[in-house]
């Protein structure tokens, strides 16, 4: 028996020395294990454990829309990270007219796209692809759907090189042209797409790790857990994109982020946090740089929980808040002072931003709705709120900021899923979580903020506000941009001092770069240009 | 004859774990207040998708329905699909076991070629220096939070000397082997692919390190007591006074007894590495199983987790198994009772 144990030993050792002997040439001394293939791509090291699908017509994560961003042009698009100028993509005009019944919006072609594949690209496969969102139905459908109200025959090719979108009267034409500058207004290349479909799932089988598009950049290959890598288009039509490349690398550690940009092997770091920051500032061939988001945290008052429903108490929550205190203590002046339901960034923003931790005035609030001493429930969600402060943190300061006004909150914390369930069952007094808008309008903030049928944000905070709602509604569907800011301003005024909100802050995003890499303009809609950038 | 009704009442036992393991991951996972639809849906989802939702996923039905349903998918070879991926789970966990498998051997490999030498080691010269040393490496080895080891490892392998990667199963720019086990070191062998062997192993050896500390500790202090057990019994000292050299009578008199417990203690430690390879995969952007786990139970993905479960109810009684199967090998009594 004893003779059948050397020679198992004798393998094991073996296979050790092997690996320490491949391991030594490359390890010794070399500096860091550089990746040969990375001149001309850029590295991007992010957490993308959200990744599910890089079909347009079904990604709606983070990760999924920034890939899909740069594989697919739009009909419209916004540039660098403005938000507020509908661009010419796909489409030279897009004139919205009053049809009668119907707003119809003519878009006009440009001539001469390819997609990758080679073949041109036609108002045939403008409508395949919008029609396609809509029968398969996935995450973004329902801005499409529920939002502009589309139905699959309301988007029609009139000849080779244009296309009719009809809406109802009932939606937002400028909300639309905003829907359609994202990722799920993609356009695919019919032929390719239907080649590759099996038993009727519009080739979604496919896309899920390919692309067809006629963007800058191709899909090459997904390994699920690990990266995407993206290569430069061959018969893209605009300007040749500098890097031949984009590795998004997935790499949950944030250390392990910061490690890498440091060593040179990341050129991007998604993911550090606002210490991680400050540590790499300064440091030789590093520079970080911020981004906008359109995310607002806030905290939403229960108005049907007394004594909540009264409006001098939620006055008087508002105007105890120390909010420079969280941003500037807590958030490292990582987020952006906002106390208006629209975020800064968007058509609509309105930046009065009237209350600071004033406990005399929050106190005779209190007085004048006959409330001395108040207990209130706080729900928190468990881990990080945007803009890298534990949730928890957040809590406390909020507890103790309320305390001076002699308002009692205990607080209790909850994963997020708990927590949303008890929220949108109208079950909080006070819940703090976040808000982003699903597409780049106004509207996708007001419209859940003050409309109590849209069972969104007002329900979940019991305010029935009929007038307010009304507003709201009409706002959406005024094309007059100058008229339409107005309104906003006007409703947002109101929501301020009347809603059942206290918005705590805008979060802003951190990006830790190889100082080598220029032309990176983050878009609040979690996307950039990849084509963009040069290193 | 006896080793195959052995190996059956064996695998009785696997079914009977993994029906036990079903049940109750089944009822925990639905009885916990938060509503996977919304968890999968968010914040923003109206009460008709989360109905839809509901319905897709069978969510709607009453437990025992559920259950039966999804036993009557598994005995089909169904694991029904991944809420947070909304792939196929079995395609999920063929993608992400032989991930972790191969980090959790080789971190095993590591642990029994270091630690049972160590153990040795320090039984045969206890009380000196290198059994004071040995000892304190491995209690250290058995308090090391592994997320702490992880940091300092690749501070330490990647940031300050560079001779490691930082991360990942297989340098990006090196295509991986054609896949047929999953374990690119095994695979690129197959393939015959240099590149791709170099690029796997070295990518290997921190996250082994990091992971296979904890259960080289053990080893060494099961290998180091059941020795000093050993060393002391008569049959040493008849081999010793028969004149034998030293290293004879440890190596072929003492090891073969002494190994019995660490055999056992390798079999558990086995399982145990396969679960506690999250925190190492996190660290070192393995795409494996621990990840895998770690996201769905986030997402209350039940699917994906009664997957992940039942696929963790079968490796730990086969890892005993095949400590059953050494026993057999190791001594022969257990051969003939």
């Amino acid at each position: 028996m004893s003779r059948h144990r050397s020679p198992i030993l004798l393998v094991i050792a073996l296979f050790i020395a092997a690996a320490c002997s491949s391991a030594t040439p490359t390890g010794g001394g070399s500096g860091a294990p550089q990746a040969s293939g990375a001149a001309g791509t850029l590295v991007y090291y992010a957490d993308v454990s959200d990744l599910i699908s890089l079909d347009p017509a079904v990604a709606y994560e983070f990760s999924g829309v920034l890939l899909v961003h740069n594989a697919y042009e739009t009909l419209v698009r916004f540039e660098g990270s403005d938000l507020s100028t509908i661009k010419a993509g796909l489409a030279t005009s897009w004139e919205p007219k009053d049809a009668g019944s119907t707003w119809d919006i003519t878009f006009k072609l440009k001539s001469g796209v390819k997609f990758t594949s080679g073949n041109p690209l036609t108002a045939d496969d403008v409508v395949y692809s919008l029609q396609r969102v809509i029968k398969l139905n996935k995450s973004p459908a329902f801005l499409f759907t529920d939002i502009a109200g589309l139905k699959p025959e309301s988007i029609k090719a009139t000849d080779g090189s244009t296309v009719v979108v009809s809406m109802p009267k009932t939606s937002s034409p400028q909300g639309f042209l905003s829907i359609l500058t994202f990722t799920v207004g993609g356009i695919v290349d019919s032929k390719e797409v239907k080649s590759h479909e099996t038993s009727g799932d519009s080739g979604s089988g496919w896309l899920l790790d390919h692309s067809a598009g006629s963007g800058p950049y191709v899909i090459d290959h997904w390994t699920k857990n690990a990266e995407v890598l993206l290569k430069a288009n061959p018969n893209y039509g605009g300007t040749k994109p500098p890097l031949s490349g984009v590795l998004v690398k997935h790499v949950p550690e944030s250390t392990n982020q910061q490690f890498a940009l440091e060593k040179g092997d990341a050129d991007v770091a998604r993911n550090l946090g606002p210490q991680q920051i400050s540590a790499v500032q300064g440091k030789q061939g590093i520079a970080t740089t911020q981004g906008n988001s359109l995310l607002l945290v806030y905290v939403g008052m229960n108005a049907t929980v007394k004594p909540l429903d009264n409006v001098n108490v939620r006055e008087a929550l508002r105007t105890a808040i120390d909010y420079d205190g969280i941003i500037k203590e807590l958030l490292k002046g990582n987020a952006k002072k906002v106390q208006n339901i629209v975020p800064a960034g968007l058509a609509g923003y309105n930046d009065a931003t009237p209350f600071q931790a004033d406990v005399n005035k929050a106190k005779s609030l209190l007085q004048q709705a006959g409330q001395t001493s108040v207990n209130l429930e706080l729900l928190v969600p468990t881990g990080q709120a945007p803009g890298g402060v534990a949730w928890a943190d957040l809590a406390a300061k909020l507890q103790a900021d309320w305390a001076k006004i002699g308002v009692t909150v205990t607080i209790k914390q909850t994963a997020q899923a708990d927590l949303l369930t008890s929220y949108r069952a109208q079950k909080g007094q006070l819940v703090m979580i976040l808000w982003g808008p699903d597409f780049p309008d106004p509207d996708a903030n007001v419209g859940p903020f003050t409309d109590y049928a849209a069972k969104s944000i007002a329900y979940r905070n019991g305010w029935d506000d009929k007038t307010i709602a009304q507003k709201g509604r009409d706002a959406a569907l005024i094309t007059d941009t100058s008229k339409r800011a107005a309104a906003y301003k006007d409703i947002t005024e109101y929501v301020l001092h009347n809603g059942p909100y206290a918005i705590l802050y805008q979060p802003t995003e951190l990006f830790g770069l190889r100082s080598n890499v220029k032309g990176f303009a983050w878009n609040p809609m979690g996307w950039l240009d990849f084509a963009a950038i040069t290193k | 004859m006896r080793f195959l009704a052995f190996l059956i009442r064996r695998l009785i036992g696997i079914a009977a774990v993994m029906i036990g393991v079903s049940v109750i991951t089944f009822a925990i996972s639905h009885v916990i207040p938060a509503d996977p639809a919304v968890a999968a849906l968010g914040d923003h989802a109206t009460d008709e998708q989360i109905a839809a939702f509901r319905a897709e996923y069978k969510l709607d039905r009453p437990l025992p329905e559920q259950y039966l349903t999804y036993v009557n998918d598994l005995l089909h070879g169904d694991l029904g699909r991944s809420i947070r991926t909304r792939r196929s789970v079995a395609d999920d966990l063929a993608d992400s076991f032989p991930a972790t498998f191969e980090l959790s051997f080789t971190a095993l490999l590591v642990s029994i070629v270091v630690g049972i030498p160590a153990g040795i080691w320090s039984a045969i010269s206890r009380g000196r220096l290198p059994d004071v040393v040995v000892r304190v490496l491995a209690l250290a080895g058995g308090s090391i939070p592994v997320f702490w080891l992880g940091l300092i490892v690749i501070g330490l392998g990647y940031y300050q000397l560079g001779w490691f990667p930082g991360g990942g199963r297989i340098d990006a720019f090196v295509a991986p082997p054609p896949l047929r086990t999953g374990l690119y070191v095994v695979d690129s062998l197959v393939a015959g692919d240099v590149e791709a062997l170099r690029s796997s192993l070295i990518h290997l050896v921190l996250p082994a390190l990091t992971l296979g500390y904890f259960s080289t500790a053990v080893i060494t202090r099961m290998t180091r007591s059941s020795m000093l057990e050993v060393l002391g019994q008569d049959y040493m000292r008849t081999a010793e006074a028969k004149g034998l050299r030293e290293r004879t009578v440890v190596l072929r008199h003492g090891l073969r007894n002494a190994l019995i417990p660490t055999v056992t203690i390798i079999g558990l430690t086995f399982g145990s590495l396969l679960s506690g390879a999250v925190l190492t995969e996190t660290i070192f952007s393995w795409p494996g199983l621990g990840r895998y786990a770690t996201a769905s139970a986030v997402s209350l993905d039940f699917p994906a987790v009664l997957g992940v479960t039942l696929l963790a109810a079968v490796v730990y009684p086969v890892a005993n198994l095949v400590v059953d199967v050494a026993y057999y090998w190791l001594d022969p009594r257990i051969q003939r009772g």
